[in-house]
Protein backbone atom coordinates (compact mmCIF):
# COMPACT_ATOMS: atom_id res chain seq x y z
CA UNK A 1 0.00 0.00 0.00
CA UNK A 2 2.89 2.44 0.80
CA UNK A 3 4.60 1.81 -2.15
CA UNK A 4 1.17 2.29 -4.03
CA UNK A 5 0.20 5.84 -1.95
CA UNK A 6 4.59 6.89 -2.79
CA UNK A 7 3.51 5.95 -6.74
CA UNK A 8 0.76 7.97 -6.57
CA UNK A 9 2.82 11.03 -4.90
CA UNK A 10 5.24 10.81 -7.42
CA UNK A 11 3.13 10.62 -10.02
CA UNK A 12 1.90 13.79 -9.05
CA UNK A 13 4.94 15.14 -8.48
CA UNK A 14 6.21 14.57 -11.82
CA UNK A 15 3.22 15.85 -13.53
CA UNK A 16 3.20 19.08 -11.19
CA UNK A 17 6.36 19.78 -12.18
CA UNK A 18 7.09 20.58 -15.59
CA UNK A 19 3.46 21.56 -15.64
CA UNK A 20 4.35 24.65 -13.80
CA UNK A 21 3.68 27.46 -15.67
CA UNK A 22 4.69 30.67 -13.59
CA UNK A 23 6.84 28.99 -11.22
CA UNK A 24 9.85 31.11 -10.71
CA UNK A 25 12.22 28.17 -9.95
CA UNK A 26 11.59 26.11 -13.20
CA UNK A 27 10.95 29.33 -15.20
CA UNK A 28 12.91 31.90 -13.74
CA UNK A 29 16.40 30.17 -12.90
CA UNK A 30 18.06 30.16 -16.06
CA UNK A 31 17.48 33.49 -16.95
CA UNK A 32 18.60 34.70 -13.22
CA UNK A 33 21.70 33.42 -13.94
CA UNK A 34 22.06 35.01 -16.81
CA UNK A 35 21.51 38.09 -15.42
CA UNK A 36 23.91 37.13 -12.72
CA UNK A 37 26.98 36.29 -14.85
CA UNK A 38 25.50 39.81 -16.60
CA UNK A 39 25.64 41.69 -13.36
CA UNK A 40 29.22 40.11 -12.66
CA UNK A 41 31.01 40.33 -16.00
CA UNK A 42 29.90 44.29 -16.00
CA UNK A 43 31.22 44.91 -12.36
CA UNK A 44 34.78 43.26 -13.37
CA UNK A 45 34.57 45.50 -16.70
CA UNK A 46 34.19 48.48 -14.21
CA UNK A 47 36.64 47.86 -12.02
CA UNK A 48 39.51 46.72 -14.78
CA UNK A 49 39.25 49.68 -16.70
CA UNK A 50 39.38 52.30 -14.10
CA UNK A 51 42.50 50.16 -12.60
CA UNK A 52 44.24 51.03 -15.49
CA UNK A 53 43.79 54.09 -16.19
CA UNK A 54 45.32 55.12 -12.74
CA UNK A 55 48.35 52.49 -13.73
CA UNK A 56 48.84 53.80 -16.80
CA UNK A 57 47.99 57.39 -16.96
CA UNK A 58 46.60 57.47 -20.02
CA UNK A 59 43.80 59.64 -18.88
CA UNK A 60 44.06 63.37 -18.69
CA UNK A 61 44.17 64.83 -15.34
CA UNK A 62 40.67 66.78 -14.55
CA UNK A 63 39.40 64.64 -17.35
CA UNK A 64 35.55 64.03 -16.34
CA UNK A 65 34.76 60.23 -16.09
CA UNK A 66 31.38 59.33 -17.02
CA UNK A 67 29.67 57.79 -14.12
CA UNK A 68 26.45 55.98 -16.33
CA UNK A 69 24.83 53.75 -14.38
CA UNK A 70 24.08 51.30 -17.68
CA UNK A 71 20.19 50.03 -17.41
CA UNK A 72 19.07 46.51 -18.20
CA UNK A 73 16.64 45.91 -20.63
CA UNK A 74 14.55 43.43 -19.50
CA UNK A 75 12.25 41.36 -21.94
CA UNK A 76 8.76 41.85 -20.01
CA UNK A 77 7.47 38.71 -19.28
CA UNK A 78 3.42 37.91 -19.31
CA UNK A 79 2.38 35.64 -17.14
CA UNK A 80 0.37 32.62 -18.21
CA UNK A 81 -2.88 31.00 -16.38
CA UNK A 82 -3.23 27.38 -17.81
CA UNK A 83 -3.48 25.45 -15.36
CA UNK A 84 -6.54 24.20 -13.50
CA UNK A 85 -7.30 23.19 -9.25
CA UNK A 86 -9.92 21.78 -7.54
CA UNK A 87 -12.00 19.51 -6.18
CA UNK A 88 -15.27 17.68 -7.11
CA UNK A 89 -18.55 16.30 -5.14
CA UNK A 90 -20.77 14.31 -6.20
CA UNK A 91 -22.78 10.66 -6.24
CA UNK A 92 -20.82 7.25 -7.45
CA UNK A 93 -22.96 4.91 -8.32
CA UNK A 94 -20.84 1.52 -8.07
CA UNK A 95 -22.12 -1.45 -10.30
CA UNK A 96 -23.86 -4.08 -7.78
CA UNK A 97 -22.86 -1.83 -4.95
CA UNK A 98 -24.96 1.15 -4.55
CA UNK A 99 -24.69 4.88 -4.86
CA UNK A 100 -23.09 6.51 -2.61
CA UNK A 101 -21.39 9.95 -1.87
CA UNK A 102 -17.66 11.24 -4.05
CA UNK A 103 -15.35 13.09 -3.62
CA UNK A 104 -11.79 14.66 -5.79
CA UNK A 105 -9.53 16.12 -6.57
CA UNK A 106 -8.58 17.45 -10.34
CA UNK A 107 -5.78 19.17 -12.05
CA UNK A 108 -5.85 20.29 -15.46
CA UNK A 109 -3.71 22.20 -17.77
CA UNK A 110 -5.35 23.73 -20.74
CA UNK A 111 -3.25 23.49 -23.83
CA UNK A 112 -5.68 25.52 -26.37
CA UNK A 113 -8.88 27.07 -26.39
CA UNK A 114 -10.01 23.67 -26.86
CA UNK A 115 -7.80 20.85 -25.63
CA UNK A 116 -6.90 20.07 -21.83
CA UNK A 117 -5.70 17.28 -19.90
CA UNK A 118 -6.71 16.51 -16.55
CA UNK A 119 -5.05 14.19 -14.09
CA UNK A 120 -7.91 13.19 -11.18
CA UNK A 121 -8.16 11.31 -8.17
CA UNK A 122 -11.07 10.58 -6.54
CA UNK A 123 -12.74 7.98 -3.98
CA UNK A 124 -16.18 6.84 -2.89
CA UNK A 125 -17.79 3.58 -0.75
CA UNK A 126 -19.15 0.90 -1.44
CA UNK A 127 -22.71 -0.20 0.05
CA UNK A 128 -24.26 -3.69 0.53
CA UNK A 129 -24.97 -5.95 -2.81
CA UNK A 130 -28.61 -7.31 -2.90
CA UNK A 131 -26.76 -10.81 -2.76
CA UNK A 132 -25.58 -9.72 0.79
CA UNK A 133 -28.95 -7.31 1.91
CA UNK A 134 -30.77 -10.73 1.07
CA UNK A 135 -28.30 -12.95 2.45
CA UNK A 136 -28.53 -12.02 6.29
CA UNK A 137 -24.88 -12.26 7.89
CA UNK A 138 -22.86 -12.95 4.60
CA UNK A 139 -19.97 -10.42 3.74
CA UNK A 140 -18.14 -10.70 0.26
CA UNK A 141 -15.81 -7.42 1.24
CA UNK A 142 -14.34 -6.31 4.34
CA UNK A 143 -15.17 -2.80 5.11
CA UNK A 144 -11.51 -1.65 4.18
CA UNK A 145 -12.56 -3.28 0.66
CA UNK A 146 -15.49 -1.17 -0.31
CA UNK A 147 -13.16 2.26 -0.33
CA UNK A 148 -13.69 3.14 -4.03
CA UNK A 149 -10.44 5.34 -4.78
CA UNK A 150 -9.15 6.04 -8.60
CA UNK A 151 -7.19 8.06 -10.27
CA UNK A 152 -7.30 8.57 -14.02
CA UNK A 153 -5.27 11.13 -16.81
CA UNK A 154 -7.57 11.99 -19.76
CA UNK A 155 -7.31 14.38 -22.76
CA UNK A 156 -10.52 16.46 -22.86
CA UNK A 157 -12.09 18.88 -25.53
CA UNK A 158 -14.05 21.75 -24.72
CA UNK A 159 -17.14 22.84 -27.24
CA UNK A 160 -20.06 24.87 -28.00
CA UNK A 161 -18.43 27.87 -26.29
CA UNK A 162 -20.87 30.38 -25.37
CA UNK A 163 -21.99 33.03 -22.35
CA UNK A 164 -24.46 32.60 -19.23
CA UNK A 165 -26.03 35.55 -18.17
CA UNK A 166 -26.87 36.26 -14.42
CA UNK A 167 -29.41 38.90 -14.20
CA UNK A 168 -29.18 42.00 -16.36
CA UNK A 169 -25.39 42.97 -16.06
CA UNK A 170 -23.25 39.88 -15.76
CA UNK A 171 -22.61 37.45 -18.61
CA UNK A 172 -20.05 34.56 -17.56
CA UNK A 173 -18.20 32.60 -20.24
CA UNK A 174 -19.17 28.73 -20.08
CA UNK A 175 -19.04 25.75 -22.26
CA UNK A 176 -19.51 21.79 -22.82
CA UNK A 177 -16.89 19.18 -22.35
CA UNK A 178 -16.17 15.92 -23.13
CA UNK A 179 -12.91 13.85 -21.65
CA UNK A 180 -11.62 10.53 -21.80
CA UNK A 181 -8.57 9.01 -20.12
CA UNK A 182 -7.30 6.26 -18.75
CA UNK A 183 -5.85 5.40 -15.13
CA UNK A 184 -6.56 2.54 -12.07
CA UNK A 185 -9.49 1.75 -9.69
CA UNK A 186 -8.55 -0.20 -6.52
CA UNK A 187 -12.13 -1.71 -4.96
CA UNK A 188 -12.60 -4.76 -3.48
CA UNK A 189 -9.13 -5.81 -2.81
CA UNK A 190 -7.43 -5.37 -6.31
CA UNK A 191 -6.54 -2.50 -8.68
CA UNK A 192 -7.86 -2.89 -12.39
CA UNK A 193 -6.60 -0.77 -14.95
CA UNK A 194 -10.01 1.96 -15.65
CA UNK A 195 -11.32 3.67 -18.49
CA UNK A 196 -12.86 6.86 -17.99
CA UNK A 197 -15.20 8.78 -20.42
CA UNK A 198 -17.57 11.80 -18.88
CA UNK A 199 -18.81 15.54 -19.70
CA UNK A 200 -19.92 18.44 -18.72
CA UNK A 201 -20.33 21.61 -18.41
CA UNK A 202 -18.44 24.86 -16.95
CA UNK A 203 -19.19 28.73 -15.92
CA UNK A 204 -16.52 30.86 -15.46
CA UNK A 205 -17.90 34.02 -12.80
CA UNK A 206 -14.88 35.07 -13.12
CA UNK A 207 -11.43 34.84 -15.06
CA UNK A 208 -9.83 32.58 -12.27
CA UNK A 209 -12.59 30.67 -10.97
CA UNK A 210 -14.56 27.93 -12.92
CA UNK A 211 -17.72 26.05 -11.90
CA UNK A 212 -18.57 22.48 -13.07
CA UNK A 213 -21.48 20.11 -13.62
CA UNK A 214 -20.61 17.05 -14.58
CA UNK A 215 -20.94 12.98 -15.05
CA UNK A 216 -18.21 10.61 -15.53
CA UNK A 217 -18.29 6.52 -16.29
CA UNK A 218 -15.40 4.52 -15.01
CA UNK A 219 -15.21 1.21 -16.64
CA UNK A 220 -13.02 -1.55 -15.64
CA UNK A 221 -13.18 -5.27 -15.97
CA UNK A 222 -14.44 -7.07 -12.84
CA UNK A 223 -15.20 -11.09 -12.20
CA UNK A 224 -16.11 -10.46 -8.47
CA UNK A 225 -19.48 -11.62 -8.63
CA UNK A 226 -18.71 -14.44 -10.90
CA UNK A 227 -18.45 -13.91 -14.75
CA UNK A 228 -16.08 -11.65 -15.81
CA UNK A 229 -18.27 -8.12 -16.67
CA UNK A 230 -16.86 -4.79 -17.77
CA UNK A 231 -18.77 -2.97 -14.81
CA UNK A 232 -19.99 0.67 -15.54
CA UNK A 233 -19.63 3.24 -12.57
CA UNK A 234 -21.36 6.23 -12.91
CA UNK A 235 -20.31 9.57 -11.01
CA UNK A 236 -22.05 12.52 -11.48
CA UNK A 237 -21.44 15.91 -9.45
CA UNK A 238 -20.20 19.34 -9.19
CA UNK A 239 -17.11 21.08 -9.45
CA UNK A 240 -15.32 24.05 -8.41
CA UNK A 241 -11.64 24.93 -9.67
CA UNK A 242 -9.27 27.73 -9.79
CA UNK A 243 -6.89 28.83 -12.47
CA UNK A 244 -3.35 29.87 -11.43
CA UNK B 1 -5.97 1.75 2.46
CA UNK B 2 -5.66 3.66 5.95
CA UNK B 3 -3.61 5.58 4.63
CA UNK B 4 -5.49 6.69 1.97
CA UNK B 5 -6.79 9.99 3.41
CA UNK B 6 -3.09 10.82 4.02
CA UNK B 7 -2.19 10.25 0.46
CA UNK B 8 -5.17 12.23 -0.61
CA UNK B 9 -3.67 15.41 1.90
CA UNK B 10 -0.11 14.60 0.58
CA UNK B 11 -1.47 14.76 -2.88
CA UNK B 12 -3.23 18.14 -2.95
CA UNK B 13 -0.15 19.54 -0.68
CA UNK B 14 1.72 18.42 -4.06
CA UNK B 15 -0.93 19.78 -6.31
CA UNK B 16 -1.25 23.01 -4.83
CA UNK B 17 2.37 23.81 -4.48
CA UNK B 18 2.45 24.88 -8.48
CA UNK B 19 -0.10 27.08 -7.22
CA UNK B 20 1.59 28.49 -4.28
CA UNK B 21 4.66 28.98 -6.43
CA UNK B 22 2.19 30.95 -9.31
CA UNK B 23 0.45 32.80 -6.97
CA UNK B 24 3.70 34.04 -5.70
CA UNK B 25 4.39 35.10 -9.22
CA UNK B 26 1.26 37.03 -9.55
CA UNK B 27 1.33 39.24 -6.76
CA UNK B 28 5.40 39.90 -7.97
CA UNK B 29 4.37 40.36 -11.12
CA UNK B 30 0.89 42.74 -10.21
CA UNK B 31 2.43 45.86 -10.91
CA UNK B 32 4.43 45.14 -13.95
CA UNK B 33 1.35 44.64 -16.50
CA UNK B 34 2.82 44.91 -20.05
CA UNK B 35 2.39 47.84 -22.03
CA UNK B 36 1.77 47.66 -25.67
CA UNK B 37 0.66 49.90 -28.29
CA UNK B 38 -1.61 48.92 -31.18
CA UNK B 39 0.13 49.40 -34.76
CA UNK B 40 -2.42 47.54 -36.94
CA UNK B 41 -5.57 49.44 -38.27
CA UNK B 42 -7.59 48.11 -35.01
CA UNK B 43 -7.04 45.32 -32.53
CA UNK B 44 -10.31 43.47 -31.55
CA UNK B 45 -11.30 42.21 -28.26
CA UNK B 46 -13.52 39.34 -27.56
CA UNK B 47 -15.23 38.41 -24.30
CA UNK B 48 -13.68 35.15 -24.20
CA UNK B 49 -10.34 33.46 -25.11
CA UNK B 50 -11.76 31.42 -27.65
CA UNK B 51 -12.46 32.16 -31.48
CA UNK B 52 -16.26 31.91 -30.71
CA UNK B 53 -16.47 34.59 -28.19
CA UNK B 54 -18.17 37.46 -30.02
CA UNK B 55 -15.98 40.63 -30.52
CA UNK B 56 -17.35 43.20 -28.02
CA UNK B 57 -14.84 46.57 -28.42
CA UNK B 58 -11.90 47.39 -30.85
CA UNK B 59 -9.05 49.18 -29.54
CA UNK B 60 -7.46 52.21 -32.42
CA UNK B 61 -3.90 52.60 -33.52
CA UNK B 62 -1.57 53.86 -31.72
CA UNK B 63 -3.53 53.45 -28.45
CA UNK B 64 -1.82 51.32 -26.02
CA UNK B 65 -3.26 48.26 -23.86
CA UNK B 66 -2.17 46.71 -20.71
CA UNK B 67 -1.35 42.91 -21.10
CA UNK B 68 -2.48 41.53 -17.74
CA UNK B 69 -2.42 37.84 -18.61
CA UNK B 70 -2.40 34.71 -20.62
CA UNK B 71 -4.66 31.63 -21.49
CA UNK B 72 -3.43 29.58 -23.76
CA UNK B 73 -3.88 31.08 -27.27
CA UNK B 74 -5.04 35.03 -25.65
CA UNK B 75 -4.47 37.11 -24.28
CA UNK B 76 -6.55 39.22 -21.41
CA UNK B 77 -5.68 42.92 -21.73
CA UNK B 78 -7.08 46.10 -20.63
CA UNK B 79 -7.49 49.38 -22.20
CA UNK B 80 -7.02 52.68 -21.33
CA UNK B 81 -10.38 53.34 -20.94
CA UNK B 82 -10.60 50.97 -18.40
CA UNK B 83 -12.00 48.18 -21.01
CA UNK B 84 -10.72 44.69 -20.35
CA UNK B 85 -11.20 42.10 -23.31
CA UNK B 86 -9.70 38.77 -24.84
CA UNK B 87 -7.16 39.91 -27.86
CA UNK B 88 -5.77 36.85 -29.78
CA UNK B 89 -2.45 36.11 -29.69
CA UNK B 90 -2.11 35.83 -33.73
CA UNK B 91 -3.46 39.85 -33.21
CA UNK B 92 -1.29 40.66 -30.20
CA UNK B 93 1.96 39.74 -32.23
CA UNK B 94 1.29 42.55 -34.45
CA UNK B 95 1.66 44.63 -31.71
CA UNK B 96 4.88 46.89 -30.30
CA UNK B 97 6.09 47.60 -27.01
CA UNK B 98 6.87 51.38 -26.32
CA UNK B 99 10.48 51.01 -27.83
CA UNK B 100 9.32 49.55 -30.98
CA UNK B 101 10.22 45.84 -30.38
CA UNK B 102 7.69 42.98 -30.78
CA UNK B 103 5.94 41.51 -27.86
CA UNK B 104 7.64 38.82 -26.69
CA UNK B 105 5.48 36.13 -27.13
CA UNK B 106 6.91 32.28 -26.38
CA UNK B 107 4.68 30.43 -28.97
CA UNK B 108 5.47 26.62 -30.16
CA UNK B 109 6.94 25.75 -33.43
CA UNK B 110 8.69 23.44 -34.96
CA UNK B 111 12.01 25.54 -34.15
CA UNK B 112 10.43 24.78 -30.60
CA UNK B 113 10.20 21.13 -31.49
CA UNK B 114 13.79 20.99 -32.33
CA UNK B 115 14.96 22.30 -29.59
CA UNK B 116 13.32 22.67 -26.26
CA UNK B 117 14.73 22.56 -22.60
CA UNK B 118 11.68 20.50 -20.96
CA UNK B 119 8.86 17.96 -22.34
CA UNK B 120 6.43 16.28 -20.87
CA UNK B 121 3.57 13.76 -21.25
CA UNK B 122 1.46 10.90 -20.95
CA UNK B 123 1.27 7.27 -22.51
CA UNK B 124 -0.65 4.21 -22.77
CA UNK B 125 0.44 1.07 -23.49
CA UNK B 126 1.51 -2.54 -22.57
CA UNK B 127 4.31 -3.60 -20.29
CA UNK B 128 4.55 -7.29 -20.14
CA UNK B 129 1.25 -8.40 -21.28
CA UNK B 130 -0.07 -5.83 -19.01
CA UNK B 131 -2.18 -2.47 -19.24
CA UNK B 132 0.53 0.21 -19.10
CA UNK B 133 0.07 3.96 -17.76
CA UNK B 134 2.83 6.22 -17.85
CA UNK B 135 4.01 9.80 -17.68
CA UNK B 136 7.14 10.86 -18.17
CA UNK B 137 9.08 14.35 -17.84
CA UNK B 138 12.80 15.43 -19.53
CA UNK B 139 15.27 17.94 -19.83
CA UNK B 140 17.48 18.63 -22.78
CA UNK B 141 21.08 19.91 -22.36
CA UNK B 142 21.18 20.06 -26.30
CA UNK B 143 18.52 19.57 -28.91
CA UNK B 144 20.02 15.59 -28.87
CA UNK B 145 20.19 14.69 -25.75
CA UNK B 146 17.62 14.81 -22.50
CA UNK B 147 17.93 13.09 -19.03
CA UNK B 148 14.32 11.92 -18.73
CA UNK B 149 12.44 10.37 -15.80
CA UNK B 150 9.32 8.09 -16.28
CA UNK B 151 6.80 6.66 -14.18
CA UNK B 152 4.06 3.67 -14.74
CA UNK B 153 1.50 1.82 -13.75
CA UNK B 154 0.76 -1.94 -15.17
CA UNK B 155 -1.90 -3.89 -14.51
CA UNK B 156 -2.57 -7.44 -15.63
CA UNK B 157 -4.76 -10.47 -14.87
CA UNK B 158 -2.01 -11.70 -12.98
CA UNK B 159 0.19 -8.95 -11.18
CA UNK B 160 -0.07 -5.20 -10.99
CA UNK B 161 3.19 -3.01 -10.53
CA UNK B 162 4.72 0.32 -10.68
CA UNK B 163 7.84 0.92 -12.84
CA UNK B 164 10.25 3.87 -12.72
CA UNK B 165 12.97 4.64 -14.86
CA UNK B 166 15.69 6.87 -15.70
CA UNK B 167 17.83 7.59 -18.48
CA UNK B 168 19.23 9.27 -21.53
CA UNK B 169 17.55 9.98 -24.28
CA UNK B 170 19.44 10.60 -27.74
CA UNK B 171 17.70 12.52 -31.01
CA UNK B 172 19.58 12.23 -33.66
CA UNK B 173 18.07 13.97 -36.52
CA UNK B 174 15.79 16.79 -33.84
CA UNK B 175 14.99 18.99 -37.23
CA UNK B 176 12.58 16.49 -38.38
CA UNK B 177 8.97 16.56 -38.14
CA UNK B 178 8.78 12.23 -37.68
CA UNK B 179 11.89 11.84 -35.66
CA UNK B 180 13.36 8.50 -34.47
CA UNK B 181 14.97 8.74 -31.13
CA UNK B 182 16.63 5.68 -28.79
CA UNK B 183 16.94 5.70 -24.99
CA UNK B 184 19.04 3.67 -22.62
CA UNK B 185 18.67 3.81 -19.00
CA UNK B 186 18.45 2.33 -15.74
CA UNK B 187 15.05 1.40 -13.46
CA UNK B 188 12.95 -0.46 -10.77
CA UNK B 189 10.39 -2.62 -10.87
CA UNK B 190 7.83 -3.51 -8.59
CA UNK B 191 5.98 -6.22 -9.22
CA UNK B 192 2.43 -7.23 -6.84
CA UNK B 193 1.82 -10.63 -8.22
CA UNK B 194 -2.04 -11.50 -7.41
CA UNK B 195 -2.94 -14.14 -5.13
CA UNK B 196 -3.90 -16.36 -7.34
CA UNK B 197 -0.58 -17.47 -8.75
CA UNK B 198 1.83 -20.03 -6.90
CA UNK B 199 4.15 -17.66 -5.82
CA UNK B 200 2.11 -14.07 -4.75
CA UNK B 201 5.48 -12.96 -2.81
CA UNK B 202 5.73 -8.86 -3.76
CA UNK B 203 9.00 -7.56 -5.13
CA UNK B 204 10.69 -5.02 -6.21
CA UNK B 205 13.63 -5.10 -8.76
CA UNK B 206 16.10 -3.52 -10.34
CA UNK B 207 15.78 -3.00 -14.35
CA UNK B 208 18.05 -1.59 -16.94
CA UNK B 209 16.07 -0.43 -20.36
CA UNK B 210 17.29 0.26 -24.33
CA UNK B 211 14.34 1.10 -26.54
CA UNK B 212 13.92 3.67 -29.41
CA UNK B 213 11.05 5.59 -30.46
CA UNK B 214 9.64 8.07 -32.65
CA UNK B 215 8.20 12.01 -31.95
CA UNK B 216 6.01 13.15 -34.16
CA UNK B 217 5.24 17.19 -34.60
CA UNK B 218 1.37 17.84 -34.81
CA UNK B 219 1.38 21.76 -34.32
CA UNK B 220 2.06 24.41 -31.52
CA UNK B 221 3.46 22.75 -28.49
CA UNK B 222 2.45 19.50 -28.91
CA UNK B 223 3.86 16.06 -30.54
CA UNK B 224 3.30 12.27 -30.33
CA UNK B 225 5.23 10.06 -29.32
CA UNK B 226 5.28 6.22 -29.59
CA UNK B 227 7.93 4.23 -27.81
CA UNK B 228 9.37 0.75 -27.50
CA UNK B 229 11.97 -0.32 -24.44
CA UNK B 230 13.07 -3.85 -23.54
CA UNK B 231 13.96 -4.03 -20.03
CA UNK B 232 15.98 -6.52 -18.42
CA UNK B 233 15.14 -7.30 -14.68
CA UNK B 234 17.92 -8.10 -12.55
CA UNK B 235 16.16 -10.68 -10.13
CA UNK B 236 17.80 -12.54 -7.15
CA UNK B 237 16.63 -15.75 -9.98
CA UNK B 238 19.55 -17.68 -11.71
CA UNK B 239 17.98 -15.97 -14.87
CA UNK B 240 17.02 -12.06 -15.82
CA UNK B 241 14.03 -11.86 -16.94
CA UNK B 242 13.21 -9.65 -19.81
CA UNK B 243 10.14 -7.09 -20.02
CA UNK B 244 8.93 -5.67 -23.35
CA UNK B 245 7.07 -2.38 -22.99
CA UNK B 246 4.93 -0.53 -25.80
CA UNK B 247 3.39 2.65 -25.79
CA UNK B 248 1.55 5.71 -27.10
CA UNK B 249 1.30 9.29 -25.89
CA UNK B 250 0.63 12.30 -26.54
CA UNK B 251 3.84 15.26 -24.88
CA UNK B 252 4.06 18.41 -24.93
CA UNK B 253 7.19 20.77 -25.42
CA UNK B 254 8.54 23.83 -22.54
Amino acid sequence: METRVRGLLLTAALLTVPLLPGCATVHRWREHRAEVRAAREEARAEASPTGQSVAGDSVPPGAIQPRIERRRARAPRIRSSNLEIGAHFGVMSIEDFGSHPAYGLDLAYHLTEDLFVRAEIGRSTGGLTSFETLGGNIRLLTEGERKFTYYDLGLGYNFLPGEAFFGRSRAMTSSFYVIGGAGATQFAGDKKFTVTVGGGYQVLPTDRLAVHVGFEDHMFQSALLGASKLTHNMEAGFGVTVFF
Amino acid sequence: MRHTPAALLLLLAALMAPAVCSAHIFTRHARRDVQVFVKTPYLELHTGPGRGYPVFDVVPQGESVLVLFRRTQWLKVRTRRGVEGWASEDDMLKTALADGAPLPLTIGNRAGFTSHRFEAGAFAGVFGGANLISAYTSYSFNSQLAVEAALGQFLGRYSNGITADIGLTHVPMPQWRLSPFLMLGIGILHVEPKATLVQPAVRTEQTAYVGGGLRYYIGRSFFLRAEYKTHVVITTQNRNQVEDEWKLGFAVFF
